[in-house]
């Protein structure tokens, strides 16, 4: 396979054609495919030979492919990646694709070309940083735009019975598309895409691996609107239905899983952080449960290179409200012990013993009124059950459970 | 037909302004990356544009030349007519050199607009200067997206642009409607200070530090602001401007008013321009927090003691808190949980705690503002 000649391989493409053998014209077409390394076939004008063999368009579009292989070979990914659209045309101008009417057999060859044309808009744009040319984000905006029009070609098949539709092939590229779009920042970009996916009548039906990508970057997406509920539905969706050998794929997850969890109350054990080399949130762990505000600040600092480029910096900083609950839940229960030594009322308590506690944290400029604020809001999500009397300047708190579990608040 | 409802639906991927700019950009270098049009219009308008207002009657009372102002047809002044802004249409060409300022040409033209026009002290009402600095201000945009302009002229049209759209904000609020729209003034100030923030991204920029933060405080509690500001070098993100900016995002973050309204009182007139908008749903909510956290029949919360957490008058204080369903009586309010309501009156308005920024305006002119001399 690896070292046919040019006319053997136009042959297997031919049959693959006729047979309308999807899978084989994609692996022909594909760069995760062996023969793209073969150099008899890598040619920088192959048009010729492929006019020979194969009807139009196909003769154009395996002539632009067999170009892309040559200008891999030469490591030059802004040509390549040229080389590729003209491959991607086929399918999402319509051309061989929509001449296809009411069939999807060539959606594996969609897939693998679309595919590759990510990859190389990725390569093609680090290239043309290097040499100081180009914005970030350029080609791969680019490359997105091609990608919706094959999108459409898509979600527009309505004529098509479902098992011939070319709707199948609607998320594989919305998957895609969240890739280009959560790498170049523009995340409101996907929220037509998440709206298409869920009225579709399809979307329970399409492939596990492709559900776990969805299910991935939509909850990454309801991370950063602050709807943690859908966050964690759709996250440990993906996390549960990971292929076990993805060990990979499983440490994202949890890298937004795990503080999306935290702010709903779950802590981590270190053993899972350990297993997926993930200690980075040891400590923030720690602190969290702790109620150590102080070494809290400190984790965030140490680490915040790697929750920075994570985008979850500012997640993990949400973590400080249930910091100060349970802080808080600690001063209570050490006064507790020590008034109920001296017959004192256990469940009122002087608002300074919650500033020393805050200063002892060195929460910066803080004062008594900062205090009733951060009780109130406490109080306000359900943390803690009491109130505060400015009068008195206590904190009166139930005498049943004044701390209901984080789990059961939120 | 579904193919066209799907172009609606799924249009482009860009955002809304940037969208424009970068579809123009990309259609441009298709066609041929040589050919950027380059304008050779040296006055504030290009002569044809002022001729045909003038035969058509449509010059604002601003451009006319005095002494005509009565006549059938008032004649230009061509030292202050300046290029409206015109929405492109097909078969419109609007790539003519003759029509178009070059960078030079468009900073003078934005001087003019905001030392003739916005800082007037004789042109009334400030809604008409408005009015007509934000269209020409427009156009001046329209000309720079067209000629590709990139650099510290672009830069500098920009910041003054965001720093007139952000004391619009502020000065015209409460206004109605008729005379300004806060909503298109969000969608203008948004569009400029993205394209700005893209700007700043290649070289060294003198002014980056104070827009970075007013682009914060602007998009209070916006994650994607933030994380864009984190990404920064340490030498931006580190500065003070940026450093207060992040304390007050914050304090809203973790949801404690009171830090947020103290912090407030640190910044300067036009960040406190910029965080204007966040501040009476920043009051509200403590007031929402306060009603839950004090909400007991036997406590009361001395008023003025509420009034300085919210840096209002006592007056004032007392009306928003009826606004929102707490008793007030004398001295004292008396919180609960029970009755707070969101306020439904209208005759409460921002416009009416702006005491704050009035005392740190005082005598900063609107020029000084615009062109950032503080």
């Amino acid at each position: 396979m690896a070292h046919i000649t040019i006319n053997q391989y136009l042959q297997q493409v031919l049959e693959a054609i006729d047979t309308r053998d999807g899978v084989f014209c994609a692996e022909l077409l594909s760069f995760k495919h062996p023969h793209v390394a073969n150099p008899r076939l890598q040619l920088s004008s192959p048009e010729d030979k492929c006019q020979q063999v194969l009807e139009p368009p196909y003769d154009e579009m395996v002539a632009a492919h067999l170009r892309c292989t040559y200008a891999v070979a030469n490591h030059d990914f802004v040509e390549a990646y040229k080389c590729q659209t003209v491959v991607v045309q086929y399918p999402s101008l319509g051309g061989t694709f929509q001449a296809h009417k009411e069939e999807n057999w060539a959606l594996p060859v969609m897939f693998a070309v679309t595919l590759d044309l990510r990859i190389f808009a990725n390569n093609a744009e680090q290239q043309l940083l290097k040499k100081g040319k180009g914005k970030v984000g350029d080609m791969l905006e680019k490359a997105a735009e091609q990608l919706m029009s094959c999108f459409r070609v898509c979600a527009s098949d309505n004529r098509a019975g479902i098992d011939d539709s070319k709707k199948w092939g609607m998320l594989f590229l919305v998957n895609q598309l969240f890739k280009i779009y959560f790498k170049i920042n523009k995340l409101h970009l996907c929220k037509p895409l998440i709206r298409a996916i869920d009225s579709s009548n399809l979307k329970d039906d399409y492939s596990m691996a492709q559900r776990v990508t969805y299910k991935y970057y939509v909850g990454r997406k309801a991370m950063f609107d602050s709807d943690f509920k859908l966050a964690e539905d759709y996250l440990s969706f993906s996390f549960q239905h990971s292929h076990r050998s993805c060990q990979r794929n499983k440490r994202l997850i949890l890298i937004y899983l795990l503080p999306v969890k935290m702010l709903l109350g779950h802590m981590p054990t270190n053993q899972l952080l350990r297993k997926y080399d993930l200690l980075q949130f040891a400590d923030v762990t720690k602190a969290v449960s702790e109620g150590n505000l102080l070494l809290l600040n400190e984790a965030l600092t140490k680490h915040e290179t790697f929750f920075i480029r994570c985008g979850i910096f500012l997640i993990l900083e949400k973590l400080k409200i249930i910091t100060y609950r349970n802080l808080f839940k600690k001063v209570i229960s050490l006064s507790c012990c020590f008034s109920r030594y001296h017959l004192l009322k256990t469940h009122q308590l002087p608002l300074d013993a919650f500033l020393v506690a805050l200063k002892m944290m060195q929460v910066e400029e803080v004062d008594i009124d900062e205090v009733q604020c951060i009780l109130a809001n406490l109080i306000y999500m359900g943390h803690i059950k009491g109130y505060i009397s400015h009068q008195h300047q206590k904190l009166v708190v139930s005498k049943q459970n004044p701390f209901p579990p984080l789990s059961s608040v939120s | 037909m579904s193919r066209e409802i799907h172009a609606k639906c799924f249009p482009s991927h860009c955002t809304r302004g940037g969208g424009r700019r970068q579809k123009q950009r990309c259609e441009g270098e298709a066609k041929s990356s040589v050919s950027v049009p380059r304008g050779t219009c040296m006055t504030m308008c290009p002569a044809y544009e002022l001729r045909q207002r003038e035969l058509q009657n449509r010059l604002h009372r601003f451009e006319v030349l005095t002494g005509t102002e009565h006549d059938r047809l008032p004649r230009a002044d061509v030292s202050c007519t300046v290029k409206e802004y015109s929405r492109p249409a097909a078969g419109k060409d609007s790539t003519r050199a003759t029509d178009l300022r070059p960078p030079d040409i468009l900073l003078k033209t934005v001087y003019y607009l905001v030392d003739d026009i916005a800082a007037s002290s004789t042109l009334h009402p400030w809604t008409e200067v408005y009015s007509f600095v934000f269209d020409r201000l427009r156009s001046v945009r329209q000309d720079m997206i067209i000629q590709r302009i990139s650099g510290p002229e672009c830069v500098a049209v920009l910041e003054r642009t965001v720093r007139f759209l952000l004391f619009a904000s502020y000065r015209l609020c409460g206004q109605p409607l008729r005379l300004f729209d806060s909503c298109i003034n969000d969608t203008h100030l948004q569009e400029c200070l993205s394209w700005l923030l893209e700007c700043y991204r290649e070289g060294q920029h003198q002014h980056q530090e104070e827009f970075q933060a007013l682009s914060l405080l602007y998009n209070l509690g916006s994650a994607q602001a933030v994380q864009h500001v984190l990404e920064l070098p340490g030498s931006v993100r580190l500065s003070p401007p940026v450093r207060l900016a992040l304390a007050i995002g914050r304090a809203y973050v973790e949801r404690n008013p009171v830090r947020l309204l103290r912090l407030a009182r640190r910044l300067d007139f036009l960040q406190g321009c910029a965080l204007h908008r966040h501040l009476l749903p920043c009051r509200r909510d403590l007031l929402l927090l306060y009603s839950h956290g004090h909400s007991s029949r036997n406590c009361r919360f001395p008023i003025q003691k509420l009034a300085d957490i919210l840096s209002l008058e006592s007056s004032l204080t007392a009306q928003l808190c009826r606004a929102h369903g707490i008793h007030v009586g004398g001295e004292w309010v008396i919180f609960s949980k029970g009755s707070f309501t969101e306020s439904l009156s209208e005759e409460l308005q921002c416009a009416q705690m702006h005491r704050l920024l009035e005392d740190k305006q005082q005598d900063l002119t609107v020029s000084d503002i615009i062109h950032g001399v503080a």
